[in-house]
């Protein structure tokens, strides 16, 4: 118990979900503490309201402990991280189903992806970088929910293609298909001249 | 050689967190500058990959230390909600004290078959065993009146619950599964959730359904226990902790019905209700009032569902006098149907339910 406080914080996800497992409640407390913020925000891009999306990263959480002796033994291959964002998602859709039982949505996937990127002001240096990078960020926000979400996933949450097919339910190739459509809609819509970088970079 | 040297596409680059680092200004111990220069097409693929990332910048502020300790508190006491005594880990964790249970169990197990052997006497299973056995919080209700009592559980399903009879549920379902436990009959309309099967324990039976209509009677001085279906589809099976229990499975459909003999421990199919007459003596008003209303008066369809569910409805008369709903409400629990009849008539209608009384708020309809 003791040597397990010591080195709790740098103690793998994995190695915290095993201790979990068997109802270590620090281990537990531990992987709450690191991943809380980030499954409230990513909930909130599926959900309005924040103390609804605080509400149900918490169940799942009350879930995991409850049902601890029956939960899988997670390897390398699917991040904790992963599962727990996707027990989030899959959460928030059982909830979004049950609000619209009336109204014919069936299919439980079609949960909206409610997050539109933003620009890193900062970063901007003159006004031809502003205007590129507006229409880029532009075209990004028109993907389709399920696109931004991936890459959403893929590159903010550093997920690898499986994982990010593990979140959304999905099997691998399609994932994969989906982020390699996403980025080629954005090139086709954004394409850059080979002389105006060289000049812009050498300026930076 | 390094990994980074084989990106070619933008991809590479947006998944590399410690590029997306270096972009942002923060530090660069892999010295990417550098490393761009090093060759022109190089150079093009990093900075459309720059400006990507500062294009897809995500705007999301962490939530602070105290508000996620706040929470994690709040989570505790959630879990301690949901399942009154924690399993204790103190003693459980401890191997002599598993191996020892083992033993004991094993044994248990086996000096029961052979008493069971030699007396061949059979095991039944009676209500207060079944709620032993559920370590979640639950409430009980007993209707020792001489009607019929409604109950709505925590996911808007509906029991009626009738005289002489107990019924043990969760405050809240919890998990991937929603488990009842009866004892006497009860009329049951439970709400559509493919992802959470719903259970019926009963004596030694277990219904599990998904979203339907059907009545269970299951007293526990009586020689059978019977599943009736009305709309949907009911799997009965033997509770696997009766002996011998060869997991015996009844699929059934509507106006079919399963009758478990207690004695053999078998089940009965009964392929038409109304052509069996024990079966159809106890169904009554609830089976043979039909929800599907075709241009009726809403307060007739009020006047059907009091005398289905024993309830009283209180509706603003006047308000509602020229109103004529066209809806079917077969299948789904009251709660839904009022829900539903509520948003038919539009006019932000609603209806507060107290028990089994009702009262519906309106200004009228479109």
């Amino acid at each position: 118990m003791n040597e397990l406080r010591k080195r709790k914080d740098n103690s793998s996800d994995i190695a915290l979900w095993n201790q979990l497992r068997l109802g270590n409640e620090e281990a537990f407390s531990s992987l709450f503490e690191r991943y809380y913020s980030t499954l409230v925000n990513y909930g909130k891009t599926l959900m309005t309201g924040e103390d609804r999306v605080k509400d149900c990263v918490q169940d799942v959480f009350v879930n995991i402990w409850t049902y601890r002796y029956k939960l899988y033994k997670l390897n390398e291959a699917i991040l904790v991280k992963a599962y727990l964002l996707s027990s989030v998602r899959k959460r928030i859709a059982r909830l979004h189903h049950r609000e619209h039982i009336f109204s014919n949505i069936k299919n439980i996937d079609s949960l909206e992806f409610l997050f539109d990127f933003s620009i890193e002001d900062r970063l901007i240096a003159d006004e031809t970088t502003a205007k590129k990078v507006e229409q880029l960020n532009k075209s990004i926000n028109q993907l389709s929910d399920r696109q931004k979400e991936a890459i959403y996933l893929r590159y903010q949450y550093g997920l690898a293609v499986d994982q990010v097919a593990e979140v959304l339910n999905l099997n691998y190739q399609s994932t994969k298909n989906l982020i390699h459509r996403a980025i080629l809609q954005l090139r086709k819509d954004f394409p850059i001249s080979v002389l105006f970088l060289l000049l812009n970079f050498s300026l930076n | 050689m390094q990994k980074r040297d084989f990106y070619e596409n933008i991809e590479d680059f947006l998944s590399d967190e410690s590029f997306q680092k270096w972009v942002k200004g923060n530090d660069d111990p892999l010295n990417w500058s550098e490393w761009t220069v090093e060759n022109p097409y190089r150079a093009k693929l990093v900075e459309e990959a720059r400006l990507w990332i500062i294009g897809m910048k995500v705007e999301q502020t962490p939530l602070t230390n105290q508000e996620t300790q706040k929470s994690l508190q709040k989570v505790w006491k959630k879990i301690g909600r949901s399942n009154e005594e924690r399993p204790d880990k103190l003693i459980w964790h401890n191997t002599w004290f598993r191996t020892a249970a083992a033993v004991f169990v094993v044994g248990l197990a086996a000096l029961l078959y052979y008493a069971n052997l030699s007396s061949t006497q059979i095991t039944t299973i009676t209500y207060q065993e079944l709620i032993k056995s559920d370590s979640n919080g639950l409430i009980e209700q007993t209707n020792n009146s001489d009607k019929p009592q409604l109950i709505t559980l925590s996911d808007a399903s509906s029991a009626l619950l009738q005289p002489n009879s107990k019924l043990s549920y969760p405050k809240i379902f919890t998990g991937n599964e929603r488990k009842i436990y009866l004892s006497g009959e009860g009329f049951f309309e439970i709400s559509k959730d493919q992802n959470r099967a719903f259970y019926v324990y009963a004596n030694e039976t277990v219904t599990k359904v998904y979203g339907t209509s059907f009545r269970v009677i299951a007293y526990a001085n009586q020689p059978n226990v019977q599943v009736l279906v009305r709309t949907g589809k009911v799997k009965v099976s033997s509770n696997q902790n009766i002996r011998n229990a060869t997991l015996e499975e009844v699929m059934l459909l509507p106006n079919q019905a399963a009758r478990f003999v207690r004695k053999e421990q078998l089940f009965e199919k009964i392929l038409d209700i109304t052509q069996d007459k024990p079966l159809l003596a106890s169904t009554n008003t609830m089976e043979q009032l039909s929800f599907d209303f075709k241009d009726i008066p809403v307060k007739q369809i009020f006047k059907t569902l009091e005398q289905a569910y024993l309830i009283t409805i209180d509706f603003p008369q006047d308000k509602l006098k020229e109103c004529y709903l066209t809806t079917s409400l077969i299948d789904v629990p009251l709660p839904e149907k009022l829900k539903i009849i509520c948003e038919s008539l539009g006019n932000n209608s609603r209806y507060e339910m107290n028990g089994n009384y009702i009262k519906i708020i309106s200004n009228g309809c479109k």
